[in-house]
């Protein structure tokens, strides 16, 4: 009977149903298969996205977007330039730079792409670097984002699990400046050999004018950490916080807010969240039938029964997780994935902090994986070549994220060292 | 006309209930570092806001296409199967929402004897945004319908 499930999801996909449509389909044939009353669809619904943390998935979607409105990507740039344009391949090492300051912001790769990439390809092109070049390193740059706090897989994850959301922000933390770092360095090498240019130093006056323009977005990221860190809000909480300072500084210190554009802004905001909400209702169906059906404890049993050796169940679970995240979004492989495959981990002793720093790297790298990784589809589309040609100069970035993830995979303290310091 | 108000009713209902939600987690926040104890109502209340913005959203969210898809085989379609896609992909996705929103209405009928935790409403009310999410999805997929239907007229 689960095959009416699997079978109609996956055609769905194929078929170009929106992820969520897709997995709402698949569940209702199962239910309608199976002589289960139909009221069980709006229950589970409500019952997925009626969780607190999932509050905070709005707020931070739209302190994000107000933050943007005062043109922050710009400034962020700006100053990443002044302070790493003097290095060779100087606009690479800022694409990279400003992702990283970005992910507070931002939280989600595809976002991130879009907006670092529209500004930054071009601005790349003019100066000589090539263009595949150019778009790869944006999307690989954009990976960055979902695993430096705040980010909104972790909170999706945590949802799942019930662990911390302060305790995953964190433990994001150390992967993803090994991440980012890893790319800069790698971006320095290729434009090295590639001789592509350089600015010149700015000077420290050019360098404290441009931080203390980013300075207040910055602090935002500061605040939302302190504040669920510190245990004085809750991940609701600093999301809501975060909007009001957003709303604060977009109005009185960028000036750039008003009435109208503020309406604008929630709206789009919560259209993104609304999507993300009725898959998450979808998802708690769905993995409602899958638990009747006992079909996480059969996987974990077949994994399990293949081998019992943690290392080999990682590896495993990675190889599954890098090619689901290179078709499907992230959160929707997630949910769908995340409660099964979390089982399998505690099993071998894995822990659940651990496992959910892995599978969100996994499900991101998988966004700039060829053939079909998302960020590539959007960077090469900005930069109007091939997706063959951006993946083919993405494979050094690729080949670092993958590195980066066996360290995280093999190193657990990697991912447990700031939560056990800060928290524990 | 019916559809300028449709779409302004969805806009006004995710603006309030974000304006809500923003106000009563703030409140929550205020009352907490205030000698004024903190409503106990205050985290129902912001749920009720949360669950009715999604709600209100997800039916503009449909209009404006916000839901991701995989274009990946798609877009290796021939011509003649895309268009018989294109007007089945929404066609289903109705049937889904249709059959929401239907079952929506008796979920709404199984919480009016219900109260809440602490604010003491009904629960019919908290659940009536999934009629909302369904019936507005259903709404923008089905002038989507009509709208393919009508192109493909000779």
């Amino acid at each position: 009977m689960i095959w009416i499930l699997v079978i109609v999801f996956i055609l769905g996909l194929i078929l170009r149903f929106p992820i969520a449509f897709a997995l709402g389909l698949a569940c209702l044939s199962y239910l309608v298969v199976k002589g289960v009353p139909l009221i069980i669809v709006p229950m589970k619904m409500y019952s997925g996205i009626d969780v607190f943390v999932l509050l905070s998935v709005p707020g931070f979607i739209l302190a994000g977007n107000l933050m943007n409105q005062g043109g922050l990507t710009e400034k962020i740039i700006k100053f990443c330039n002044h302070l790493l344009g003097h290095i060779r391949g100087g606009l690479s090492l800022v694409n990279i730079g400003a992702s990283m300051l970005f992910a507070g912001i931002s939280g989600t790769a595809i976002s991130d792409t879009a907006s670092m990439g529209s500004i930054m390809i071009p601005a790349m092109k003019k100066e000589g670097y090539d263009t595949d070049f150019s778009c790869a390193v944006t999307a690989a740059s954009s990976t960055i984002g979902p695993i430096i706090p705040p980010s909104v897989p972790m909170i999706i994850a945590a949802t799942l699990s019930g662990l911390s959301v302060g305790k995953l922000f964190l433990a994001g933390a150390l992967p993803g400046l090994l991440l980012g770092v890893g790319l800069l360095f790698t971006a320095y090498f290729i434009s090295k050999r590639k001789k592509y240019p350089k600015h010149k130093r700015s000077s420290l006056r050019d360098v404290a004018n441009s931080f203390v323009d980013t300075f207040w977005s910055l602090l935002m990221t500061f605040i939302i950490l302190y504040g669920i860190v510190g245990g004085i809000f809750t991940p609701t909480e600093a999301s809501i916080i975060a909007v009001v300072y957003a709303l604060i500084i977009g109005k009185f210190v960028y000036k750039k807010l008003n009435l109208k554009n503020t309406q604008v802004i929630i709206l789009d905001s919560m259209k993104t969240s609304a999507s993300l909400m009725v898959l998450v209702g979808f998802a708690n169906l769905f993995g409602y039938i899958l638990i009747t059906e006992q079909i996480p404890q059969s996987i974990s049993n077949e994994i399990l029964g293949f081998s019992d050796n943690k290392y080999v169940v990682l590896l495993l679970i990675n190889l599954l997780l890098i090619v689901v995240g290179t078709f499907m979004e992230t959160i929707a492989a997630l949910l769908i994935l995340f409660p099964i495959l979390l089982k399998v981990a505690l099993a071998v002793d894995v822990d659940p902090i651990h496992f959910a720093v892995i599978a969100v790297l996994n499900l991101i790298i998988g966004l700039t994986t060829p053939p079909v990784g998302v960020c590539l589809f959007v960077a090469s589309s900005i930069g109007k070549i091939s997706i063959g040609e951006v993946s083919k100069a993405g494979l050094p970035f690729l080949l670092v994220s993958f590195l980066v993830l066996i360290l995280v995979t093999l190193f657990p303290w990697l991912s447990l060292a700031l939560p056990n310091l800060v928290i524990d | 006309m019916f559809n300028k108000m449709i779409g302004r009713i969805l806009k006004i209902g995710t603006l309030l209930s974000t304006w809500g939600l923003i106000f009563t987690v703030l409140l929550q926040i205020i009352c907490r570092f205030t000698p004024f104890n903190t409503p106990h109502w205050t985290e129902e209340a912001s749920r009720i806001f949360f669950i009715y913005a999604m709600s209100f959203a997800s039916g503009l969210a449909m209009k404006n296409e916000f839901y991701v898809h995989l274009d990946m085989f798609y877009n290796r379609l021939p011509e003649r199967i895309k268009k018989i896609l294109n007007i089945t992909v929404p066609t289903m996705s109705l049937i889904l929402f249709v059959v929401m929103a239907i079952y929506a209405i008796k979920f709404v009928i199984l919480g009016i004897p219900e109260k809440s935790p602490s604010m003491g409403f009904n629960m019919g009310i908290a659940f009536f945004g999934m009629f909302i999410m369904s019936a507005s999805i259903s709404y923008y997929l089905l002038r989507k319908v009509m709208k393919i239907i009508k192109n493909t007229r000779p």
